[in-house]
Parts: C-alpha cells; structure tokens; sequence
C-alpha cells in the first residue's frame, strides 16, 4: 500500500468501508452478505469494489489465508474528516442537526459536565448500595 | 413608482405588518401562560403537550389576525381599501409635509412585510436543506447491523407495543444516535457502538429512539421547524421550541426507564454516549448550559441543582424581554395614533379616547388594529409581578420538599405509596424485583402510573410474549398477555410456599418459601425430618455425626449462580422453621469442632497478602494433579519439590538439619482466600554422609491434598529455608477440570 493518502471514496465505497468499520476486517463473503442484509447486491460486485478499492489504497489486502480478508485502510475519523474538508458536506451535514432527534441529538456536553455525569452515577452508585 | 412599492403600500402588506406587531403581545402572552403551566406541572408529557399547545396558539393566534386585519374583497372592503390607497397617496405625494419632518411608524409599517418575507424564505430554505440533508444521511455511508440486533430491536418494539417497522443502520457520519424519517423511520448509530457498550445500556437508548418513533416526533419536528421559520422574530417561539424539544426528549427517557426498569443504566448509557462523542471529535464545542446533566439528574431522581431553579428565573427574563418588546410596539402606534387618525377614519374613535382604553375594541370591527388596547401597561406589569411571586413560591416549595425527603429517607417515600400497592412491592414480588425496578416504582406519583408499571413489569419477564405479525394481533397485546405465564407461575409458588411451609411466620416469608418463590421446584429434595444420625460425605469432610432436622434442595441449574447448586435448610429450633444455612456443619447437633488454622508463619502469609516480590534464590518446583472423586468434587494434589542441592544444613552434633517453611494459599481468581495451609518440611542426615545423601536423593517432596469443586483457583506458595532465610516463591493459576484425571 502506497503512504499516500488514499482518495475520496464515492458513495458505493463508502458502504463497503462502514461494513469494514463495524465489523473490523472481513472477508468478501462477510462484507457481502452484510450489504444484501439491507438491498439486494452481487457477490461478484462487491468483490470488484473491493479488489478496486485495494488498487486505489482504501483498503488493505490480506493474503496469507484461503480467503483473502480486508480491511478498512484508514480509520473511521480520518476518512470523516477527509469528508467534512468539503464545504458544502460540511454545510449539509450542519443543517440535518435541526431535523434529527435522538438521545443526544442536540448538542455536546462539555468536559466540566462529563465530569459532573460522572459524579452524579458514582455518587448512585454508592447510595443504592 | 414600481411594482414593488405598489405591493409594499397596498393593503395587503400593510395587513401583514400590523399582524407581526399583533403577534409580538400575542406571543408575550402564550409565553406567559406556558410559563405560569411550566412552573405548576411537574410531569414532562404535561410540559410538553402545555408547550405544543402554546406552540399552535402562536400560530393561530397569527392566522387569526391575520384574517382579521386583511381587507376583503366583498362587504366593508371598499371602506377599508379607500383609506389605505389614501396612505398611499399621502405617503407618496408629500410625506414630509403632512408629518412634519417627523419619522413616522406608520411609514415604516408596510416595509414590515417584505422584510419578514424574506426571512421566512430563508428559514424555510434552510429547513428544506435540512430535510434532503437528512434524507441523504440516512443512505449514504451506512450499512446493516447483525442479525442478533434486528432481532433485539423487534423485541424491544414488541415491549413498546409498536407495529410500524423500524429499521436499524450504522453510519459513519455520526457520532450519537438519531431517528431519521417518520413513515418509513430508520435509527442510525454511530459504526462501532453497538459493539462498544453493554447490550443493556444499548438497548435502553435504542429504547428511547423507538420512544420517539412511537411518539412521532419526527414529524412534529418537522412542523415545529417550519413553524419556526414562520414566526422566527419572535423570541418566544425560540423558546417554547425549546421547551418541547426538552421535554420531548424527558418523555422519551421516561417510556425508557419506564419500559427498561432500570434507571441507572439508562443514565450510565447516557453518560458513556456523551463520553464517546466527545472523544471523537477533538474540536471541543465547549456549549453552555446544563441539559444533559439536568435529564440524568431526573432520570436517577435526584433532587435538582441550583442549574435547574435557574430555568424558570431565566424563562423569566425571557418575558419580560417580550413583554417589553410589545409594549414599545404597541405603545409607538399610539403614540404616532393622531398623525394615523385622519387617513384611518374607521381606527379614530378607540384611538382618541383615554378613556376608552380599559373597554374592549369593538371585535366585530374589522379593524384589530385597537385591541392592544385589552392590555393595559398597569395590568402587565401587575400580572408580571404576580407571576414572578408564584415562581419564587414553588421555588421555595421545591426546595422544603426535598429537603423533607432528604431527612425522612426512603420510608417517607415508601409511606407515600398507598397500601394495595405496597404489599405488591413488599410481599408479592419483593424476592423477584431488582433494586431499580424498587427505586423507579417507588418514585411512581399516581395508581394509573403504578398499574402501569406493573403490568410492564410482568410483560419484560414474560417469556413468550408472542410477536404482533399482523395488526389483528395487535390488540390482544395491548390488553397485555393474559396468559403471562412467568407471573402465573410466581403466583403459583407463592401459593405453594404458603400452604406448605406456614409456621408461625408466612410461608413466603421463611427461607425455604424465599428460595422456592425464587428459583421454583428443586429437583431434589433429600428430607431428613426427624434429624439422626448422619453419614458426612468426604467433601463435607466424612465422618459420622447427630444432626437436627434439614432438608437438602438440590438444582441441577440456575441461572447466573450455576450447575448442580444445594440448598441446605436446618431447623435449629425444631420448630419447622427450617433456614437457609451454608455451614455444613450447623446441622450437627454438638457443632463438631472446628479446626482452628493455627497459623505460625505470619510473616509467609503477610508476604502472600500482600502481593510481595517474587524471590528466587530457594527454587521450588510445583506439580498439581487431579483425581475425581465424585461428580462435583476433585481431589487436587499438590505437590512442591526442592532440589536437595539447594537447602542449607545446619551442622548440629554431627547431624544435618535443614528446615523449611511453607505456607500455601487457594484463592478464587478475584483474591477471596479459601484454604490456607502451612508446614515444615525438616531434612535431617549424618554431617559425615551429606554429600552422598545429597547424591542419592536429590530432590525433596511435600505434598498436600485438597477437595475442590471445579473451577478456577489462584494457588500460591511461599517457602522459606531458615537456615540461610532463602525464599521461594510459586503462583500459579489453577483449572480443577470435571471428571477426567488430568495432570498440571
């Protein structure tokens, strides 16, 4: 694998990368099976994306086994970043925050607040027991 | 004069401009109201439908002035449209001269309108982008999680009684949780923390997230977005949006705790969210304001903060600022009122009568434009200060109820839970409730809440609860389960302890009742009613011995504690009140007694104890073999050699002696020591001959033997040689096997 960084990924890409991340380095088969778990897909186009992907530096290739198994080149943070540097992403990723709920949707807590969640649990902690 | 200026001096802008001044009183007052609603309800679904509610006043109350300001066509619409193409035509011709110089309101009245316009064109721009944004996120950089968690999802749903589908994805753009979609939802979590934290603590948010899918809060979102961007120059609707978005996500950590049972999970999940998030993004946001710590501090229930009374003196201020804001408004109308009068005939006879201000407009009239009036300045300020009066009230209520709590404890709180409702907690499954479940149910205020939760209570235990495939299902669920039968079966053992081991105290009170209701029929039972004699088997240390009357219980499995466990009650009293015992030995009649371990080598011990450094310079070797004596016991030998070569005779007339002192220790792997042991091992020999009995036995052996049950030990062992104070030292992890001779 070249030290170079590697390039953007397309959106294709991009799936077959987050299966990576959450399932640490797998198989074709494994990869495959993940995304037909969601829409329909060839085994054989996964495994072209992959053997492409490899080409580009996005993934690495393991060979010692049978089965050759890939994984995810760069970390999930880096290639986040790598995405945000785009303007525009960063505008669109910003403007979806108002429509999401969730648990913590809203905002992020500051470090004194941590801090204070973490005293609060001990603090229960000890008071239950 | 263009288009433009025509539009911005028609009627209908000028419509426009005197509705958004309406609406900032209009909205100072709605404000007031959820204000005055927030500071009396404590329970967050009321807050929050007090909030949604406040919401569509606002919006109505706009669209109804609206209605009522604009000029129509048919009726008393040529009376109005004259007037207002007259403002035209004095504005235009000569403003200057008929206002003398002044700046006027009336003038800046129709710009109100484009300038509005425009700000709802972006806000609503910008809620459009978000709209394609989030649809965008919810295809893009995702991936399907494993089987084993859409099958968690399902049942997690069933428990709240949900039939839409959900779909679960991981994305890599996003570092909490969020619900995407409201016809066809999706909850996205972040790659990596399904893996990352306990199964419970995930399933108690992804529990909150199908909470807001339930409550479709996605869609209200939405709404509440667009309402937004409509009266976005309101400081109230900021607000109250505020207060909804709060409150909904209270609600959903309630349907949470209130469906998982367990608080303190659930607010640990949080903590650990939080955690994660901030470790992955570097560019610390440091935000301000306490709303996470605030909705941990409810979920555990704990009294509030000073950060929590800040809220209301701060909602406070807010409306103040608004009332503020439209009492200018308002009271620049008026002022400017005579230099309007002579254009608006139809506006004259409310706006030059003082004394008119304390009546009502006219509401038939078309012309809104004198209703301020209903708000007299006085009344405002007298309302404002009434209400910051009962704000510092429940301030001070709060603050003496918890402080009663905080001197009367848990029984005040348990005394505040009506009778029926006890027993239940205290009596019918006092054995089967966790500690959270105990603390959520005793914070429940009303019957309805504590039936709730009970019937949820039986539900998260029932084993089989069947899966609502079709609608026509579905409402036999929601009348919940009648044939639960994890609770006909609790019942059933309550009975059954009951009638069998009444005596003096109820049978679900006595140990035996305890264990029954608990963990059911044991599979055997060996009774020994009348005491007697007794055969020990070798694990129990053999031998033969007078016992009172005990019961054997013995469960092939249970849960969490393990295989093959035996329950021993004795009835030390003979009275038939049998109790749990784990002394094999207090059965005996005349309590055999124990061997005091008498240990000597403190020092060897302290050195174990403690952890001490591993020393070397008397080496020790040590073999353990095991010999299966019965199907849960083994017979551990250990044996510990010392090369010959390595002990330090002590020449004493003409004999050899070298003494060493062992001190072993079994412990489980997490240091809770089992079964000390100590000796001394003493080698004696004619000086004259050392070396050839050095040759002809060049090792030394101690043994001993332990009865263990399979596991994992932790075994160590210290020697020391006195005559040259040499120390070995040997740890070792131990695994007893089951059955098969096995050598270590």
């Amino acid at each position: 694998m070249s030290t170079e960084n590697p390039p953007r990924p397309t959106d294709a890409e991009l799936e077959i990368l987050t299966v990576l991340w959450s399932r640490g380095p797998a198989t074709v088969r494994d990869v495959h099976e993940t995304i037909a778990s969601r829409r329909p897909t060839q085994y054989t186009t996964v495994l072209k994306q992959l053997q492409v992907m490899a080409e580009k530096g996005l993934v690495r290739r393991d060979e010692d086994k049978r089965a050759h198994i890939y994984e995810a080149a760069r970390p999930r943070e880096w290639t986040q970043r790598q995405l945000a540097g785009d303007m525009l992403q960063r505008a669109f990723n910003g403007s979806a925050k108002s429509l999401m709920i969730g648990a913590l949707a809203s905002r992020k807590a500051s470090k004194q607040e941590l801090a204070e969640l973490r005293a609060l649990l001990d603090e229960y902690e000890r008071k239950s027991r | 004069m263009t288009m433009f200026d025509v539009w911005v001096q028609g009627s209908s802008a000028k419509a426009v401009g005197w509705t958004l001044i309406h609406s900032l009183w209009e909205g100072a007052v709605v404000a007031l109201a959820l204000a005055i609603v927030l500071g009396v309800a404590r329970s967050s679904r009321v807050r929050y439908w007090a909030a949604c509610f406040a919401m569509i006043a606002m919006l109505g109350g706009f669209g109804a002035t609206f209605y009522r300001v604009m000029p129509r066509e048919t009726g008393i619409a040529p009376k109005v449209l004259v007037p207002a193409a007259a403002v035209a035509l004095a504005v235009d011709d000569a403003p200057i001269g008929i206002t003398g110089a002044r700046w006027e309101f009336s003038d800046l009245l129709p710009w109100l309108a484009p300038v509005w316009m425009a700000g709802v064109l972006l806000f609503q721009l910008r809620c459009l982008a978000s709209w394609i944004a989030a649809g965008r996120l919810r295809r893009r950089g995702v991936c399907g999680v494993s089987v084993a968690w859409i099958a968690r999802l399902d049942g997690l749903r069933t428990r709240l009684r949900m039939t839409k589908p959900v779909m679960l994805l991981e994305s890599c753009f996003l570092d909490v949780p969020v619900v995407i979609g409201h016809l066809r939802p999706v909850i996205l979590v972040p790659v990596g923390l399904l893996a990352g934290l306990p199964v419970a603590q995930i399933e108690s948010i992804l529990l909150h997230e199908l909470a807001h899918i339930r409550r479709a809060d996605y869609l209200v979102n939405l709404m509440q977005t667009l309402v937004e961007g409509l009266l976005f120059y309101h400081p109230a609707v900021w607000w109250i949006s505020g207060v909804m978005r709060a409150e909904r996500e209270n609600c959903c950590d309630d349907l949470a705790v209130a469906t998982s049972g367990d608080a303190h999970e659930y607010a640990t999940a949080l903590a650990a969210l939080a955690e994660t998030r901030w470790a992955v993004s570097e560019a610390a946001l440091a935000a301000n304001g306490g709303n996470l710590v605030k909705r941990i501090r409810r979920v555990l229930a704990q009294p509030e903060g000073p950060r929590a009374a800040m809220a209301p003196a701060v909602s406070a201020g807010v409306l103040v600022v608004t009332c503020a804001v439209a009492l200018a408004a308002w009271q620049t109308p008026q002022q400017n009122g005579p230099a309007i009068v002579p254009v608006i005939p139809v506006a004259q006879a409310p706006a030059i009568e003082p004394a008119a201000q304390a009546q009502p407009a006219p509401v038939a009239s078309p012309q809104l434009v004198a209703r301020p009036r209903t708000l007299d300045p006085q009344k405002m300020a007298e309302a404002l200060k009434r209400m910051r009066e009962m704000l510092q009230k429940v301030e001070a209520g709060k603050r003496g109820q918890s402080m009663i709590l905080a001197q009367n404890g848990a029984g005040q709180v348990q005394d505040a839970v009506p009778a029926p409702y006890r027993a239940w907690l205290n009596e019918e499954v006092v054995y089967i409730i966790t500690q959270a479940e105990r603390a959520a149910y005793l914070k429940l205020r009303t019957d309805d809440e504590r039936n709730m939760f009970i019937k949820q209570f039986w539900m998260r235990r029932d084993p089989l609860v069947p899966k609502p495939a079709t609608t026509e299902e579905y409402p036999a669920i929601a009348r919940g389960n009648p044939e639960n039968d994890y609770k006909k079966e609790h019942y059933r053992r309550i009975k059954y302890a009951d009638d069998r081991f009444t005596n003096k105290i109820p049978g679900w009170k006595t140990d035996r009742g305890r264990i029954y209701i608990m963990y059911g029929p044991p599979d055997e039972i060996e009774s020994h009613p009348s005491g007697g004699t007794y055969t020990r088997p070798a694990e129990e240390g053999g031998g033969t011995t007078e016992t009172f009357p005990f019961e054997q219980w013995r469960y092939r499995y249970i849960e969490i504690i393990g295989r093959n466990v035996i329950m021993e009650f004795v009835d030390t009293t003979r009275t038939g009140e049998y109790r749990l015992t784990m002394d094999p030995h207090e059965k005996d009649v005349v309590p055999a007694k124990q061997e005091e371990a008498k240990l000597s080598y403190r020092d060897l011990e302290a050195f174990i104890a403690n952890g001490g450094t591993m020393y070397n310079t008397l080496p020790l070797k040590v073999q353990v073999s095991y010999t299966p004596l019965a199907s849960s016991v083994v017979m551990a030998q250990i044996t510990v050699q010392f090369d010959t070569k390595d002990l330090h005779f002590q020449d004493k007339d003409n004999v050899s002696t070298a003494t060493i002192n062992i001190y072993g220790r079994l412990s489980t792997p997490a240091g809770r020591p089992l079964s000390p042991f100590e000796d001394v091992v003493t080698v004696k020999h004619a000086t004259t001959d050392l070396p050839k009995f050095m040759v002809a036995n060049p090792a030394q052996l101690y043994q001993k033997t332990f009865p263990l049950e399979p596991g994992r030990y932790r075994l160590a062992i210290v020697a020391k040689d006195l005559g040259a104070q040499n120390r070995g030292t040997y740890v070792k992890l131990l695994d007893v096997p089951q059955g098969a001779t096995v050598q270590q």
